[in-house]
């Protein structure tokens, strides 16, 4: 859909890790929630509307348990959010707050299990899905890493999991990138966070008093922003209406679209039972083939998943033309510096009834070049404060309409090299997302050149993930075909 | 970034060449200002075809279509349906009525030149609309494109059923189809052209590698600036301000006052000819004058070498006449066509050129009258004929009559052609109205008749129109400003 791609230019470790730590350090001090991660923080109906990510590293060999240990607890005081948890004020009438949590115990939220034989891929996928499962403890720090061990050979896993407000997919990736180095010894002369002044206790109350307290002071501002909008309407009023009706028209357009009836397969979904599949690929083939079909890695991204559903709906004997589908669309030029990028959720009608590889990427692309200027995109951050502002019931009836769709997919940029776990290889990297009334959500990241793909399929209505599974895995050969080299093989 | 047609023009030129390179226009709101739609449904409004529920549906569809969000398609449909059971051939008379009475007056000037750089470089030009065929057909004959991709009716037996064969090309669909045509032909889209207006093109506009969004909506100028596209600004139809109403009728009034001096100072001096000399060089001069119209004129000294002579020239506007006659100046008069006698605006000309009226019902009359020309020739004065014999559509060149070239190989003098490049764009063929503006004027070489046989007078004719085609295809540069 966008053009942005989940790898990024080599560049120097030494500076990189430099980098990476200043931001770090930098990340998540704010003491508020955005109004996106209240959003979501508010709306949360685990599972049916979890905000739980995950990610699932698979590792060459078991690491070092104190060191795992240690890079947890290094980074826990580097990242200030990852010590805290959430606190709502006593009336809502502001974002909940992030506080440092003084109970905050690392060996809560990093464990250690052992597969009880053989340890093959479908067992480390059953303890995954069901530890994405299960609900985080609101009234703590909303992570939880586990190293799975007992896999044959002496491998090992590492299984991540995130909720949603405390970062994004891509923010995940950097916290990820913390916890790993570029290099299988230990990392010395990494700094030290400095020591935090103690906060005072908070409590719901104090909160609450001081947020009005806040928007009291701001309400002149605000005020005075409504008077200049209003004074625009009236020194303008048609083109008021006119953009109006132009912003309406958009938000119906990408969040629910008009042509396309719900798969028959998919109907009924409870969101209750999740099943996890991976796929991989070579980074750079998938590249190749959406270039050949002059699309971006998105688009080749998202073929390869329609091809899938395709193949499945035709085993069921069901025919479909169009499926919707939604996908972060970047908002601004793909060229932008890493912070400058802004995504935006969109549901669109996919073409996953066209055979051809190449026509479904060049018509993604199509669909994903004009959604990208929808005005309406931009205006989720007018909504949102809205919506915090209204009771959690209707909130979660509201924030039900737009993830309505049968299929969503989404992709990060991942570590460029390889990388390594308190002295474990990181061999592949699988990322999943929660199931927001979708059937399937598939996200991909890539790991050393490989493309890890996490699929999170609703057992109530799929009955045969690992077919699914398969049917993408055709879906994919078949975009991969699409490369000049593989072709020609 | 924003580009001109004539940097376009310039980039076609020098860009590659061949079939195999497309170039897709987008019609509504691209070639032509508007929707076309608009000139049917108001053809069949006007015409009590429409119902008033099915008005209210096309409305609401087109509310919902183009603003609410919602399926554009819904309003294709409708029309669709309203369709069935009439003939493919009385349908398509209507495009081509509504083309000559409407349509044509609002094709962008400019994009003729973009078009016809595209056909020199041997490019596969296309159409590609959501529009019917009925629409866009006659559009694109005069402007040269011969390939559609459009929304097609289905018919059987010659018989529309009311439903489309392609569906409704609109956005998506229409750029699958444009891949899909491209695919069938070998077309590569990667060096191809798109032109298109609105947000709905976006996909279709992303499928080739040389996209320009032209007089973009808000929403594709915005992807314009996101993915760097260029964009093209083509300039309007003229549509009347109140200086142009201000000008006509200062225009008429000054070219009739100026008529009626003449023949009062020839009444009065006693000599009609000098006196209707007189008249026109101050009519003309007055009307184009106040009318705010300026010639520029190419090949001036052709319209003096040799006199008298036969005048031939292409015909788009009620404009010409003023415009040849302040070029002719005097010792001159014309042959029209007897239906013309009865245009308010021939009428003083009429009564005072004393002009050969031509009655095409009636041959022997008709023969009479080319006589009566001949006989003006050998008495010194020189006629203007316009060959194509009614007033064009647009600025392509019509069929050329043979009477202009019966009379001047009779009389024995040369025929010289005067190609009028803009006086449509001034002053449409349906318009009353004259805007402000240069008519861009090439008299081309006397050609002599002397020698000619009877046999060989089709060859000569076609001779004659291939110089005015390439005159117009590619104008003269040296310029003197009058």
């Amino acid at each position: 859909m966008s053009t942005s791609s989940p790898d990024r230019p080599a560049v120097d470790p030494a500076e990189a890790n430099a980098q990476a730590w200043a931001l770090a350090g930098a990340w998540g001090t704010g003491d508020r929630m955005t109004e996106v991660e209240a959003l979501m923080w508010r709306s949360e109906r685990h599972p049916r509307r979890s905000a739980t990510i995950s990610v699932l590293m698979m590792l060459d060999t078991a690491p070092d348990w104190d060191r795992l240990r240690a890079a947890h607890d290094w980074v826990t005081r580097l990242v200030p959010r990852t010590r805290k948890r959430v606190l709502e004020p006593a009336v809502p009438v502001g974002p909940p707050a992030w506080v440092t949590d003084p109970a905050f115990d690392l060996d809560y939220h990093l464990r250690r299990v052992s597969l009880p034989g053989p340890g093959g891929m479908a067992q480390v996928l059953a303890f995954a899905q069901a530890a994405a499962m299960t609900p985080f403890d609101r009234t703590r720090p909303l992570w939880e890493g586990t190293l799975i061990e007992g896999l044959p050979d002496g491998r090992a896993a590492y299984f991540l999991k995130l909720h949603h407000s405390l970062t994004d997919g891509p923010g995940g990736v950097r916290l990820v990138s913390l916890i790993q180095s570029r290099h299988r010894e230990h990392t010395h002369d990494k700094p030290v966070a400095p020591p935090r002044p103690s906060e005072p206790r908070p409590d719901p109350r104090w909160l609450a008093v001081e947020e009005v307290t806040e928007q009291v002071l701001t309400l002149p501002s605000a005020a005075g922003r409504l008077l200049a909008a209003g004074a625009r309407v009236l020194a303008h009023p048609e083109s008021a209406a006119a953009s109006a009706l132009r912003f309406a028209g958009s938000l119906r357009r990408t969040t629910a679209p008009w042509s396309v009836p719900g798969s028959p397969l998919f109907r009924g979904r409870t969101g209750k039972a999740w099943r996890f599949g991976v796929l991989e690929c070579p980074l750079a083939d998938l590249r190749a083939a959406a270039e050949a079909a002059g699309g971006s890695l998105n688009d080749a991204f998202a073929a390869a998943l329609l091809g899938g559903m395709r193949r499945y709906h035709e085993r069921h004997g069901a025919e479909l033309a169009e499926m919707s589908m939604t996908m972060p669309v970047s908002l601004h030029k793909s060229d932008d510096p890493m912070g400058g990028h802004e995504w935006a959720g969109a549901t669109f009608a996919a073409p996953v009834g066209l055979a051809d590889p190449e026509e479904r990427i060049a018509t993604l692309r199509g669909i994903g070049l004009t959604l990208r200027v929808e005005p309406a995109l931009d205006g989720l951050s007018v909504v949102v404060p809205v919506l915090n502002r209204v009771p959690s019931a209707v909130r979660a009836a509201v924030g039900r309409l737009p993830t309505a769709a049968d299929l969503s997919a989404s992709t990060f940029p991942g570590a460029p090299g390889e990388t390594y776990l308190a002295g474990a290889k990181v061999e592949r990297a699988y990322p999943f997302g929660p199931l927001p009334g979708a059937a399937v959500m598939a996200a991909m990241v890539s790991q050393a050149g490989t493309c890890g793909l996490g699929l999170t399929i609703d057992g109530s209505v799929v009955s045969d993930p690992q077919v699914l599974v398969e049917c993408v895995r055709e879906g994919l050969k078949e975009v991969l075909a699409l490369a000049p080299d593989v072709a020609g093989a | 970034m924003t580009v001109t047609a004539a940097e376009v023009v310039e980039a076609i030129r020098t860009g590659p060449a061949g079939p195999e390179i497309g170039a897709f226009f987008d019609f509504d709101g691209t070639l032509v200002r508007g929707y076309t739609a608009g000139a049917v449904l108001r053809d069949r409004i006007s015409k009590g075809e429409i119902g008033a529920l099915e008005l209210a549906r096309l409305i609401v569809a087109g509310l919902d279509g183009t603003v609410l969000g919602g399926n554009p398609l819904t309003i294709g449909d409708i029309s669709f349906a309203a369709l069935r059971g009439r003939t493919v051939d009385s349908v398509a008379e209507i495009g081509e009525r509504l083309f000559v009475q409407r349509i044509a007056g609002t094709i962008r000037p400019e994009v003729r030149d973009v078009v016809r750089a595209h056909l020199r470089r041997g490019h596969t030009v296309v159409v590609a609309s959501s529009a019917t065929r009925v629409q866009i057909e006659p559009v694109a004959r005069d402007l040269g494109i011969t390939h559609l991709v459009c929304t097609e009716l289905e018919a059987e037996d010659g018989v529309l059923t009311g439903h489309s064969s392609t569906g409704m090309l609109w956005g998506e669909r229409k750029a699958a189809a444009v891949r899909a045509f491209a695919r069938d032909r070998g077309i590569d889209l990667k060096r191809s052209y798109g032109y298109a207006n609105g947000p709905e093109d976006i996909a279709f506009l992303g499928s080739v590698g040389r996209p320009y969004p032209s007089n973009p909506h808000p929403l594709l100028h915005r992807a314009a600036r996101e993915y760097d596209w260029p964009v093209l600004m083509l300039r309007e139809p003229r549509s009347p301000g109140l200086r142009a109403y201000a000008g006509t009728v200062g225009g008429v009034v000054g070219t009739n006052l100026g008529l009626a001096a003449g023949v009062a100072y020839g009444w009065l001096i006693g000599d009609r000819r000098r006196g209707v000399n007189t008249g026109i060089g101050l009519s003309t001069q007055v009307g184009l004058g106040l009318a705010g119209v300026r010639l520029n004129v190419v090949g001036e000294e052709n319209l003096w070498k040799a006199r008298p002579a036969v005048f031939v020239a292409n015909h788009q506007s009620a404009l010409d006449v003023l415009v040849l006659g302040a070029l002719l100046r005097r010792d001159f008069t014309a042959v029209a066509k007897k239906e013309a006698r009865l245009d308010p605006r021939m009428m003083v000309i009429g009564a005072v050129l004393d002009p050969a009226w031509i009655d095409r019902s009636d041959l022997t009359k008709a023969k009479h009258a080319l006589d009566g020309a001949v006989a003006k020739l050998r008495a010194g004065i020189s006629i203007l004929i316009l060959p194509e014999g009614t007033r064009m559509p647009t600025p392509s060149l019509g069929r050329f009559k043979k009477g202009a070239f019966h009379i001047a190989r009779q009389a024995g003098v040369p025929i010289v052609p005067i190609v009028l490049r803009n006086t449509g764009e001034l002053a449409w063929r349906r318009s009353m109205v004259v805007n402000p503006g240069t008519v861009d004027v090439a008299v081309l070489e006397p050609v002599e008749t002397a020698g000619w046989t009877a046999d060989e007078l089709d060859d000569r004719v076609a001779e004659v129109r291939r110089r005015v085609t390439d005159t117009l295809a590619d104008w003269p540069r040296e310029v003197t400003t009058r």
